[in-house]
């Protein structure tokens, strides 16, 4: 206990020096806090992804791969699928918004059952299959928007030349906001078949749910198998795998945030070494006073490197504090951004985040403490600073 | 006026802390600057893209060639429209071209992501700025056959020179490299047109028209003759508005720029505070001296803010000269417009330099400000008595 007081009062002895370099340390902390929260999100999304048994057809030419709408029964009818559903992506403009939120083409019949952990009301699912150009969307996109249900959402396409006409049938309660919309696939099929438009029979891509004892690798191949020899070869994967294909597409953002991060932290243990040089430099006699009645060189060590520790944790924990802030507020801005909140992402990256401040100062504080350890009491009691 | 020397060689004399203090600065600025060239060089990429006097013709509704598409007929009406511009030998300069994505890995375990396949004519060529085969040859029509740029050719599996490119199981020859002056045709493999949509079985299919107009009254007149047309139902947009929404793209960018730079800057602010309190700090008797013999306060505080913006500024040159060697660097990230992998080069030009430069200016006056303020608040008999 003794030591840890004794530490605590030398770092109150310069309250300046203390505070600014704790605030230095701070703020280059939040910004490490900021971009590893992201990476974070990310993670935890995968994370999500990996525990639904879900798998994604597409063509293996890519997502602007034509995936005829008759693969959709025969992948459903692969052993070890469930149920197996057309996902297409519309991508319309909403009045004059473009591109507003997430709209895809796809079966009512199949899909709260591919994705069965979604939850909606018995009598708006079958008003939905019910009605041809009905649409059921996300409940935390229908409350944003103020819809109700019976509103009428036209949505005008960029990549199909039909135009929907939809009415707002539903909505459903999913874990995580997916701020989607959900059309009958067929409704938009059948207004390019009218239009003589080109695209039409494609389902863009298959989402399936996967059952039984066989692991989602298995049944992901068998589909390949299935198709590799026809015009339209496709390339099957699970939900978290295709959900990495949009992180890679950034390239390597990872690597670049390491490169600022690594830059960061040397710059912030040469400001702590700075700081911590001062200290001692002012007190040499009091060290030799120190190591004159008695304590070890192994106890002058700790003290010092205890000292600098201490500032740059509490550096740390500053830093983390408004590095969370500014991420939980980033979220209430923009969900499309930040679609994560940080009460659930806390894990493993902010207990790293404070051990790397933690390290930062045992760093800085090793020249210093090596040169009080090793003080010959003599020259430190002689030397007037 | 207390003389320059003066600070100069207190920063010498201290020249450990002066040096630790530089060094913090300059990888603070380091940092910075790189994101901002970063954000240049990708901008740059699609501001050279567009030329003022080319129109692209796109389906009504739709604002990317990824995701449009237009008919032949069409395409042949606009060809003759009145206003275009034409080459030496006479051929109106529009060309008709059809983009497709396609989803390739990228070389050392870089993941999978888009990559743009453009099938063009000769035409096509003249409307890119600069376009110039720097090795191999050009594509020959009909025997599937595919350029690229030597950056797309580092960074996509097979998409080096003499590698095959395989599309719906018909494979392309990487023939020749070419250049674009730096614009976002060169994140793109191009290929003959018939070739292309004959390999995608999209026989005939069409995305877009590139035209180049004879002047800006032309111009004019055609944006407003293909947006009015009943029949085509067709959008012209002149490049550089369209680049102009990619850039776009760069938006994350900017936000992590920016937060860097803010975070960053405080940080480092507090850091040299810290220098210079100390410096102040065992300076007392000094300063005392210099009140003694009659320097101002003022001369003083300027003397104090001076000492700090040169510590600082030095960190910044330190940081904006280190991010020199990876000017020109190239490399790429999504571009969400066209949904596909954009690449470029990072620039660190005199405003992002300048960005860095004023960055450290700032870290210096306001970091230095309140221990000046100490130096010069330091009451004479005091300050000569300190030890």
């Amino acid at each position: 206990m003794h030591i840890f007081f004794y530490i605590w009062r030398n770092l109150k002895r310069n309250k300046l020096r203390s505070t600014l370099t704790i605030l230095s340390v701070g703020f280059s902390l939040a910004l490490m806090t900021v971009l590893n929260g992201y990476m974070a999100m990310q993670g935890v999304w995968g994370k999500e992804a990996e525990k639904n048994q879900r798998i994604v057809v597409m063509n293996s030419q890519g997502f602007s791969g034509m995936l005829p709408i008759s693969y959709v029964d025969r992948v459903a009818s692969t052993p070890g699928v469930q149920a197996a559903t057309p996902y297409a992506w519309y991508g319309g403009n909403y009045k004059e918004e473009q591109m507003p939120f997430a709209q895809f083409g796809t079966d009512p019949k199949n899909a709260f059952k591919v994705w069965d952990e979604f939850t909606i009301a018995p009598q708006q699912l079958e008003e939905w299959q019910k009605t041809r150009n009905g649409c059921v969307v996300d409940r935390r996109l229908a409350e944003k928007r103020g819809w109700k249900i019976g509103e009428r959402i036209p949505l005008q396409g960029t990549f199909y030349r039909f135009n929907l006409d939809l009415v707002l049938c539903g909505v459903w309660d999913s874990p995580q906001d997916t701020g989607s919309l959900w059309f009958n696939w067929l409704y938009l099929d059948e207004g390019m078949r009218e239009l003589n438009a080109p695209g039409t029979g494609n389902s863009g891509t298959i989402f399936a749910r996967v059952g039984g004892s066989e692991s989602m690798a298995v049944v992901s191949q068998r589909i390949d198998e299935r198709f590799a020899s026809s015009d339209n070869p496709t390339r099957t994967q699970t939900e978290a795998a295709f959900a990495q294909m949009f992180t890679d597409m950034m390239g390597n953002v990872q690597f670049y945030i390491l490169v600022i991060g690594v830059a960061v932290v040397f710059s912030l243990s040469l400001v702590a070494a700075t700081a911590m040089a001062m200290s001692m430099r002012e007190r040499t006699t009091e060290i030799a006073v120190l190591k004159a009645i008695g304590f070890s060189r192994r106890r002058v060590l700790a003290t010092v490197l205890g000292e600098a520790c201490a500032i740059t944790l509490l550096g740390g924990l500053m830093g983390i504090l408004i590095g969370c802030s500014c991420l939980e507020l980033l979220h209430q801005l923009s969900s499309q951004f930040m679609p994560l909140s940080v009460f659930d992402m806390i894990g493993p990256w902010l207990a790293y985040l404070l051990a790397t401040s933690a390290g930062i100062g045992l760093v800085s504080g090793i020249v210093p403490a090596v040169l009080a350890a090793q003080l010959s009491v003599i020259d430190g009691l002689r030397r007037v600073v | 006026m207390i003389p320059v020397k003066y600070n100069v060689r207190n920063l010498r004399v201290r020249w450990v802390t002066t040096l630790m203090t530089v060094v913090a600065t300059g990888l603070v600025v380091w940092c910075t600057v790189l994101t901002f060239g970063l954000i240049e060089g990708l901008d740059h990429a699609l501001r050279i893209s567009g030329e003022p006097l080319d129109l692209i013709v796109l389906r009504k509704g739709t604002t990317e060639e990824t995701s449009s598409n237009i008919d032949q007929k069409v395409a042949k009406e606009i060809a003759n429209l009145d206003g275009i511009a034409t080459d030496s030998s006479g051929q109106p300069l529009c060309s008709s071209e059809f983009v497709t994505i396609l989803t390739k890995p990228r070389r050392n375990n870089g993941g999978t992501t888009n990559l743009i396949v453009r099938g063009l004519q000769d035409v096509g060529r003249g409307l890119r700025p600069g376009f110039k085969i720097v090795r191999g040859r050009d594509v020959r029509a009909g025997v599937n056959e595919v350029i690229t740029s030597e950056n797309m050719g580092e960074r996509f599996q097979n998409l080096a020179i003499g590698e095959k490119l395989e599309i719906n199981k018909v494979n392309f020859e990487v023939v020749g490299y070419f250049e674009a002056a730096g614009s976002s045709a060169e994140s793109e493999v191009w290929t003959d047109l018939r070739d292309l949509t004959g390999a995608r079985r999209q026989p005939g299919a069409l995305s877009a028209v590139n035209l180049r107009c004879r002047d800006e009254e032309s111009k004019t007149a055609l944006l407003k003759r293909i947006r009015e047309d009943e029949q085509f139902k067709l959008d012209a947009m002149d490049e550089p508005a369209y680049y102009e929404r990619q850039m776009t793209a760069s938006i994350g960018l900017k936000f992590v720029g920016y937060a860097i730079a803010v975070f960053l800057t405080m940080g480092a602010m507090f850091a040299a505070a810290n220098t210079m309190y100390a410096a102040v700090a065992s300076r007392g008797r000094e300063i005392g001296a210099l009140r003694a013999i009659g320097f101002s306060r003022r001369s003083i505080l300027l003397s104090f803010l001076f000492e700090s913006v040169l510590l600082c500024l030095l960190g910044g040159l330190l940081g904006c000269l280190a991010t020199l060697p990876l000017n020109g660097l190239s490399t790429g990230t999504a571009n969400w417009a066209t949904f596909s992998e954009i690449t470029f080069a990072f620039r660190f030009g005199p405003t992002v330099l300048l960005q860095g430069v004023i960055m450290a200016l700032l870290m210096g006056l306001v970091g230095g400000l309140a221990p000046a303020l100490r130096a010069v608040r330091m009451p004479i008999i005091s300050a000569l008595r300190e030890t």
